[in-house]
C-alpha cells in the first residue's frame, strides 16, 4: 500500500530529525573524552608510562556518561587522568539528559504519536485476510453492529473522529480484529488506509451522526472503488436521492422507514413483527405472542421524522389520527386533527384520548416520551403504545413501561446493516411474506409454527451458506463426479438421518434466480447461496455434513462410506454402496 | 452401527490393553514380560494401523500418525529383544529388559492417544 509506506517514512524522518542535535552532541562530547583519555599520561609501571588504549577509553566513557561508574579501571589513574575524568563526567552526563530528554519531547509530540498510530492501524488493516467491512462512526449504532459482526465472525475497520471512541473500541473483547483509527471519514486518504481498496474489502458502511459526512464517505467510496458496498444510514431524503444515483451497490437504511414498514407489515400480517423481532434477537421476544396494531382513533404526539413515517403508515391503513406537535406544519393532508403545543394532560384530551386506541409517543427527548406515555396512560388504560427511545441508556425504564412497542433508531438500523451484511437474501424473503396478494398472509402461520417447532426458546441464528468450493467442498466434490445433491437431504441430521435439522430454509439464489421456501426437492448448484434460521447447533452440522465427505455420502444413502483401503475393498467384493 | 467402527474400534482398543498387559510389572524382571505377549501386540498394532489406511479425514490423518509410532516403538524394542537373546547373546539382563519395557511404554502411550481421539470423535458426532 503507497499510503501507509507514505506515513512509515514519515515516522523515521521526524524521529531522525528531532534527534540530529543530541546525536551529534553526544558523538562529539564522546570523541573529544575518548580522545583525551588517550593522550593524557597514566601512572608510571615498570618506569613506563601507560597509557589508555581507545578501546578502553570508550569503556571508560560508556560506564561514566551513563552514571554507571565502575571506577578506574583497568589500572589506577594519574591525577591527570582523574582531573579529564572529572570534566568529562559532567559535560557527558548533561549532553545524556538533553539526549534523553529530546527523545521524550519527541514522543510527546502530537503528530509523531499521529502518525504512529496511523502506522499501526494500517498495519491492522493490512493483516486482515478475510472479507471485512469498514464501519465509519462508532457511536451506539456501530457498537451493536460490530458486537454482530464479531459474534459472525467477520471483520471490521473502524474510523471515528472521537478519540474516546476509539480507546473504547480497543477495550472491546471481539472475537475478530477490529483495528480503529481515530480521524475524519470523509478524508480520501484516511478510507484508503482502512483499506478501502483492498481486493477484500466488502463495503462501506457510513453511520456518522452527521448526515453530511455519511453523504461526503459513500460518494468517496464509489468514486475510490467502483466495486464496493455501500450502506449508509439517511434519514435526509434529499440526500438519499444523491446516494441512490451512486450507481453499484448502495444500500440506504432509513430506521424510521425501516420502522414504518415493519409497522405496515404488522397492520396487515399480524404474525410478522414477533417473527421480525425474534429474528433479531430483540430481548424477551417470543414467536407465542403476536402483536397487531388496532384500528382507531390514534395520537401521535411529535410530528417529527418518526411522527411523519408513522403517521403516513396509519392513514394508508385508514386511520384517522390527531398529531399534537409545538411546531405548526404545512401539509396536514392526511391528518384529522393538528393541535399546536407541547404534550399535556390538556392537549392529551383535546385529541380525545379517552376514545383513541392507540398512541405513539414519538419526540427526541426521551423524558419527554416517557412522560407522554405515563400521561396517556392515566387517562385511558387499554391504549397500545409505541414510543421511541432515543439513547441506549434508557435501556431500562423504557423495559419497565412494558409498551407494545419500542422504538430505538439505532437499534433498528444497526440491525438492518448486520442482516444486509451477513443474511442478504432475508430482504428477498420479507418481501416475498409482504407482498400483497391472497394466500401470503396464511404461508407465514406455518412457517412461524416449524419455527417454534425447531427452534423454539433457543437463539435463532441466521444462517448464509455459500455452495463454493472453499467453503463447502464435499458437496462442489460430488457435484463435479456428476452426482446430484438435494437441498431435502442436506438438512438431514449427520449424526442420525430419520432426523431432520433444527433449521428452516427461507431463500436459496441460484445465478439471478431467487427461490422462496425451495422444495425438498431442490438441486444444489455450484455458487448457490442458502439462507436458513436455524440452532447453533443445527448450523455446525449443517457445516459438518457439506465439508466432510462422509457425512455427505451417510445422509445421501443411509450407509457408511467405508473409510479405509480395506473396508473400500470389502465393500467392493460384497457389491454393496456401503458398510 | 456403522460396521467399519466396530471392528476399527475392536482393534484399537486390544492394541492398547495387550499393551497395557505386556507392560505391566517390574520393570527389569523378565519373568513378568512375556515374549507372546509382545509379539500379539505387534501383530494387533500392524492390523489398527493397516485399517487405519486411506482415511481422508483429518482425524484419520491423526489416527494413523499415533499408529505409525505406537509401531515404530514396538518393533525397536522387540529387535532389541531379539539381539539380546540371539546375536550378541548378553541374555535378559535387567539393562535389557528395562530399556524393552521403556519401549513398550512409549508405545502404549501413543496408544492411549489414539485411543482418546477414538473416543471424543465419537462423542463429538453424538452431541
Amino acid at each position: 500500500m503507497v499510503a501507509s509506506t507514505v506515513d512509515l517514512s514519515r515516522v523515521t524522518f521526524i524521529v531522525m530529525r528531532e534527534m540530529r542535535g543530541p546525536l551529534i552532541a553526544l558523538l562529539v562530547v564522546y570523541s573529544i573524552s575518548i580522545v583525551g583519555m588517550v593522550f593524557i599520561p597514566g601512572i608510571q609501571v615498570d618506569g613506563e608510562v601507560q597509557y589508555m588504549s581507545v578501546f578502553h577509553a570508550f569503556y571508560f566513557m560508556t560506564y561514566t556518561a551513563t552514571t554507571t561508574g565502575f571506577g578506574e579501571i583497568p589500572i589506577k589513574f594519574s591525577d591527570a587522568q582523574r582531573f579529564w575524568a572529572i570534566i568529562c563526567l559532567y559535560v557527558s552526563v548533561v549532553t545524556w539528559l538533553y539526549a534523553i530528554g529530546s527523545i521524550i519531547r519527541l514522543f510527546q509530540n502530537n503528530f509523531l504519536l499521529r502518525a504512529i498510530s496511523e502506522w499501526q492501524f494500517s498495519r491492522g488493516v493490512r493483516r486482515i485476510q478475510t472479507p471485512f467491512v469498514i464501519v465509519c462512526g462508532f457511536g451506539d449504532t456501530g457498537s451493536v453492529l460490530l458486537r454482530g459482526l464479531s459474534d459472525y465472525g467477520m471483520p471490521a475497520v473502524v474510523i471515528d473522529n472521537s478519540e474516546e471512541r476509539i480507546k473504547a473500541l480497543q477495550l472491546r473483547n471481539y472475537k475478530v480484529a477490529t483495528p480503529g483509527f481515530c480521524g475524519d471519514a470523509s478524508i480520501p486518504k484516511h478510507l484508503l488506509e482502512a483499506g478501502l481498496k483492498r481486493a477484500n474489502c466488502k463495503a462501506v458502511i457510513a453511520i456518522t451522526n452527521n448526515e453530511e459526512v455519511n453523504l461526503k464517505v459513500s460518494a468517496l467510496a464509489r468514486l475510490l472503488n467502483p466495486e464496493v458496498g455501500i450502506i449508509s444510514m439517511s434519514k435526509v431524503e434529499v440526500f438519499e436521492e444523491t446516494l441512490a444515483t451512486l450507481g453499484g451497490e448502495v444500500h440506504i437504511v432509513d430506521p424510521f422507514k425501516t420502522f414504518a414498514k415493519v409497522l405496515a407489515a404488522a397492520m396487515h400480517n399480524p404474525g410478522f413483527y414477533s417473527f421480525n423481532n425474534w429474528l433479531v434477537r430483540d430481548r424477551g421476544a417470543t414467536l407465542d405472542r403476536y402483536i397487531t396494531p388496532p384500528v382507531g382513533t390514534w395520537i401521535v404526539c411529535g410530528y417529527g421524522r418518526m411522527g411523519h413515517e408513522v403517521n403516513r403508515v396509519l392513514s394508508k391503513y385508514g386511520i384517522k389520527t390527531a398529531v399534537i406537535d409545538p411546531h405548526d406544519s404545512k401539509e396536514e393532508e392526511h391528518i384529522d386533527q393538528y393541535i399546536v403545543g407541547r404534550t399535556t394532560s390538556k392537549t392529551l384530551s383535546k385529541a380525545g384520548i379517552e376514545d383513541a386506541v392507540g398512541i405513539l409517543s414519538g419526540t427526541d427527548d426521551d423524558g419527554h416520551n416517557l412522560g407522554i406515555l405515563l400521561n396517556a396512560r392515566y387517562f385511558n388504560k387499554n391504549l397500545f403504545t409505541i414510543v421511541r427511545q432515543n439513547r441506549h441508556v434508557n435501556e431500562v425504564a423504557f423495559r419497565a413501561t412494558e409498551v407494545d412497542m419500542i422504538m430505538q433508531p439505532t437499534l433498528v438500523a444497526s440491525r438492518k446493516i448486520l442482516f444486509l451484511l451477513i443474511a442478504p437474501l432475508l430482504k428477498t424473503f420479507f418481501r416475498y411474506l409482504l407482498e400483497n396478494k391472497p394466500g401470503r398472509q396464511e404461508e407465514m402461520e406455518p412457517i412461524i409454527h416449524r419455527l417454534r417447532e425447531k427452534v423454539g426458546r433457543q437463539t435463532p441464528h441466521l444462517i448464509t451458506i455459500d455452495f463454493t468450493r472453499e467453503k463447502s467442498k464435499a458437496i462442489i466434490q460430488w457435484l463435479d463426479e456428476g452426482k446430484k445433491v438435494y437441498l431435502g437431504d442436506l438438512t438431514r441430521d449427520p449424526r442420525g438421518r430419520e432426523k431432520k435439522l433444527d433449521l428452516v430454509v427461507f431463500v436459496i439464489k441460484s445465478g439471478d434466480q431467487e427461490i422462496v421456501l425451495p422444495p425438498e426437492d431442490y438441486e444444489i448448484q455450484e455458487n448457490d447461496q442458502l439462507l436458513f434460521c436455524g440452532t447453533g447447533l443445527s448450523h455446525r452440522l449443517f457445516n459438518a455434513t457439506i465439508n466432510s465427505e462422509y457425512k455427505l455420502f451417510y445422509i445421501q444413502n443411509g450407509v457408511y462410506k467405508p473409510r479405509s483401503h480395506v473396508a473400500r475393498w470389502l465393500v467392493k467384493k460384497m457389491n454393496k454402496r456401503g458398510v | 452401527m456403522n460396521l467399519e467402527k466396530v471392528i476399527f474400534g475392536f482393534f484399537v482398543v486390544l492394541a492398547l490393553t495387550l499393551n497395557f498387559g505386556f507392560f505391566l510389572g517390574e520393570m527389569d524382571n523378565p519373568s513378568h514380560h512375556n515374549v507372546l505377549e509382545l509379539f500379539a501386540v505387534i501383530v494387533v498394532n500392524l492390523i489398527a494401523t493397516v485399517l487405519k489406511f486411506g482415511d481422508r479425514s483429518q482425524i484419520g490423518a491423526v489416527l494413523l500418525a499415533t499408529s505409525l509410532v505406537a509401531d515404530l516403538e514396538l518393533i525397536a524394542a522387540a529387535t532389541y529383544w531379539t539381539f539380546a537373546v540371539h546375536i550378541s547373546g548378553t541374555g535378559l539382563t535387567p539393562d535389557v529388559m528395562s530399556s524393552i519395557v521403556s519401549l513398550a511404554g512409549g508405545a502404549l502411550l501413543a496408544n492411549v492417544i489414539s485411543t482418546i481421539i477414538l473416543v471424543s470423535e465419537t462423542l463429538f458426532n453424538r452431541l
